[in-house]
């Protein structure tokens, strides 16, 4: 067996391992980088092995590559983009758009939990990371619900799904990531965003096509609201006033990007400052609201660097000793394909999302598989989406999903874990359903792209 | 583990923070305390940043879009500003303790066992990488200083080793992170006297 084989297999196992003592992320990845390349430096110099590895080629590289990652212009949309969705959080628009949208739709049956979703994709667009709007949606919605007689389990499913399109909706820092990671001119944030649109947009009316007919079949799950007020020009043009600012800005910020006026740098930047107006004009703006929000800011956009630190450092080491051509070679051998490769790279990917979150799943697998995937043929925005989709399906799903620890986080007591595995299983299932459909009418991903550079 | 209802109208981050993220309660020393209060003071004042980034970012639309200039200056301005917030950040983050953790079996460790994890990673995994990092971003720094390298963009901005020598230094201030947490843990596993609630505090 080749050796890189063997270093390839040894430095996976060594990061799965560490991982699990609950060691943060970032540093197990940065530590296993250090410890393969004492290793792989020993067996080149002292055992002979036939590798072409020594400090020049592995961790001598790491000011340069950290230097790209301060120096790259997309990556400055990161942290604007964190600002942003941090920003509306804490400018009140959540609430005030839930206690709007609701009067529209809290007549019909199942209306609250629509106005779940359609809250979830609106504010989708603003956040991204999948804790942050699994536990907003989860606090905003789920006592609503609950007091107006939802069965428990369609509550906390419909919370728990729409908070993990939060990934996929853009504006999304993790495509902002992937477009960063792909590194190609076939995948632009741009192109990652509009291939994600219909996905997300498709995705979201399944979920309250399943609401709507559910509580049509089953009324006692998701009955219509007592208290409701009947929906007159007035009304419309209140809830008209209260949607549009989050509206505007989404489609400021997204438009500008499609439109090709803006780069998603800009945008990102335009974007956090609207956000700020907003957060004036509903009163919400102060010293305190604006030093939280910056505080916030570093720490989540820190956190997410300093992984990209280590999964840096573990690349270099990790192409250093050959795993590059091992995985490549790895993928091609297997005897299904290319449709085959594809599904495996899938399956692996959903697998990995029950331990990993996406910052790293991004960082370290997209950047290694997606070569391949392209040299087989297959359009990369297309297989990028398809991937997305998939990690987030891979937080809705027992026993570990992320999106379940933290919805359980925010969830009154005598809501219990079976209720949430059970709420989310059929939202899984709309997920493996849109990954069908996606992956059998690929226009839905790539026909917005296509016709943005005619 | 049952909790109350949050009301959505007082939900501010420091409740999303505390629902998000595990702390470990760690023991305060007068040299930790010293090495943490510099790094998040730093960190305070660089979150800032994102502020003035969000500042130069609008001027630069306005200067494209409306008065129809060059922007190349005020682009490299946003990526030097946005990479030395978040390579100070990184420091801060340790302090704070939000570093992401797979804390599946994290969480139900004892105290003194995550005490462990966190002290055999800080000397095995973090150290080492800070320190071979330092190593080599010193010369890296100090070339861009001797060379008085500037942007490869004419119009760009001058003195790129300002920025470069962030590097080393977010590496310094990592390590005094690293540090700081290092004597922490190691007073609560080896110190003589049993630690009580009275000097246990959250991290700053």
């Amino acid at each position: 067996m080749d050796i890189s084989v063997i270093f390839v297999i040894g430095i996976f196992l060594t990061f799965g391992m560490l991982l699990f003592t609950g060691f943060p992320v970032a540093w197990v990845l940065a530590g296993t980088s250090v410890i393969w390349t004492v290793i792989g430096i020993i067996s080149v110099d002292y055992f002979g092995v036939d590798l072409w590895f020594d400090w020049g080629s592995s961790l001598g590289l790491i000011p340069e590559r950290i230097w790209d990652l301060v120096g790259s212009d997309t990556l400055v949309a990161l942290p604007m983009f964190i600002f942003m969705g941090i920003m509306l959080d804490q400018s009140g628009i959540a609430e005030k758009l839930m206690s709007n949208i609701v009067k529209l739709f809290g007549g019909i049956r199942g209306g609250h939990a629509v106005t779940v979703i359609v809250i979830g994709m609106l504010l989708a667009a603003t956040t991204g990371i999948i804790g942050a709007s699994v536990v907003l949606l989860g606090v905003l919605s789920i006592p609503v619900m609950m007091k107006n007689n939802y069965s428990k389990e369609l509550a906390v499913g419909t919370a728990c799904a729409t908070g993990t399109l939060g990934i996929l909706i853009p504006p999304s820092i993790m495509l902002v990531l992937m477009a960063d990671r792909l590194a190609t001119p076939d995948a632009s944030v741009g192109d990652l965003f509009m291939g994600a649109l219909f996905p997300g947009l498709m995705l979201g009316a399944m979920y309250v096509t399943y609401v709507l007919v559910l509580a049509a079949i089953k009324p006692s799950v998701a009955p219509a609201s007592k208290d409701h007020v009947k929906v007159d020009a007035a009304l419309f043009w209140e809830i008209f006033k209260a949607v549009i600012p989050t509206l505007g800005l989404i489609l400021m910020v997204l438009g500008s990007i499609f439109a090709g006026i803006a780069t998603p740098t800009e945008a990102s930047g335009v974007g956090a400052a609207g956000a700020i107006i907003l957060a004036a004009i509903n009163g919400r703006l102060s010293f305190k609201v604006m030093q939280d929000t910056v505080i916030a800011t570093t720490k989540t956009a820190s956190f997410i660097f300093a992984i990209f630190v280590g999964a840096t450092a573990f690349s270099v080491v990790l192409r250093g000793l050959g795993g590059d051509e091992v995985i490549k070679n790895a993928l091609i051998g297997l005897p299904f394909g290319p449709d085959g490769i594809l599904l495996t790279i899938l399956f692996v990917v959903f697998l990995l999302g029950f331990f990993l979150d996406w910052v790293e799943i991004t960082l370290i697998i997209l950047p290694l598989v997606a070569p391949v995937v392209q040299s087989l043929g297959f359009d990369v925005v297309w297989f990028t989406i398809l991937f997305a989709v998939c990690l987030q399906t891979s937080f809705l799903t027992p026993p570990v999903g992320f999106a379940l620890f933290y919805i359980k986080g925010v969830c009154p007591p005598e809501i219990k874990v079976s209720h949430i595995y059970r709420g989310v299983l059929p939202f899984i299932m709309l997920q493996l359903v849109g990954l069908a459909l996606i992956y059998y009418f690929p226009k839905i991903v790539t026909w917005l792209p296509s016709i943005a550079y005619g | 583990m049952p909790k109350t209802v949050l009301d959505p109208a007082q939900l501010g981050l420091t409740e999303l923070d505390h629902d998000l993220n595990h702390h470990t309660e760690l023991p305060r020393t007068a040299i930790s305390d010293f090495l943490e209060n510099i790094i998040d003071k730093i960190g305070y004042v660089c979150s800032w940043l994102w502020l003035v980034a969000v500042g130069v970012i609008i001027c630069t639309v306005a200067a494209r879009y409306v008065f129809g200039l060059g922007t190349v200056m005020l682009e490299e301005i946003q990526w030097h500003l946005v990479g030395a917030a978040w390579l100070v950040g990184l420091s801060y983050t340790i302090v704070h303790d939000d570093h992401v953790r797979v804390d599946i079996i994290h969480e139900n460790l004892s105290i003194r066992s995550q005490a462990k994890v966190e002290l055999f990673g800080i000397l095995l995994l973090l150290l080492p990488f800070l320190l071979i990092s330092l190593w080599e971003m010193v010369p890296y720094a100090m070339s861009s200083l001797s060379q008085n390298e500037t942007s490869q963009s004419p119009n760009g901005l001058p003195f790129r080793w300002i920025l470069k020598s962030v590097l080393p230094f977010s590496m310094v201030l990592l390590i005094m992170a690293a540090s700081a947490r290092l004597i922490r843990v190691s007073v609560l596993l080896f110190s003589k006297k049993p630690n009580k609630n009275n000097n246990v505090n959250k991290s700053i």
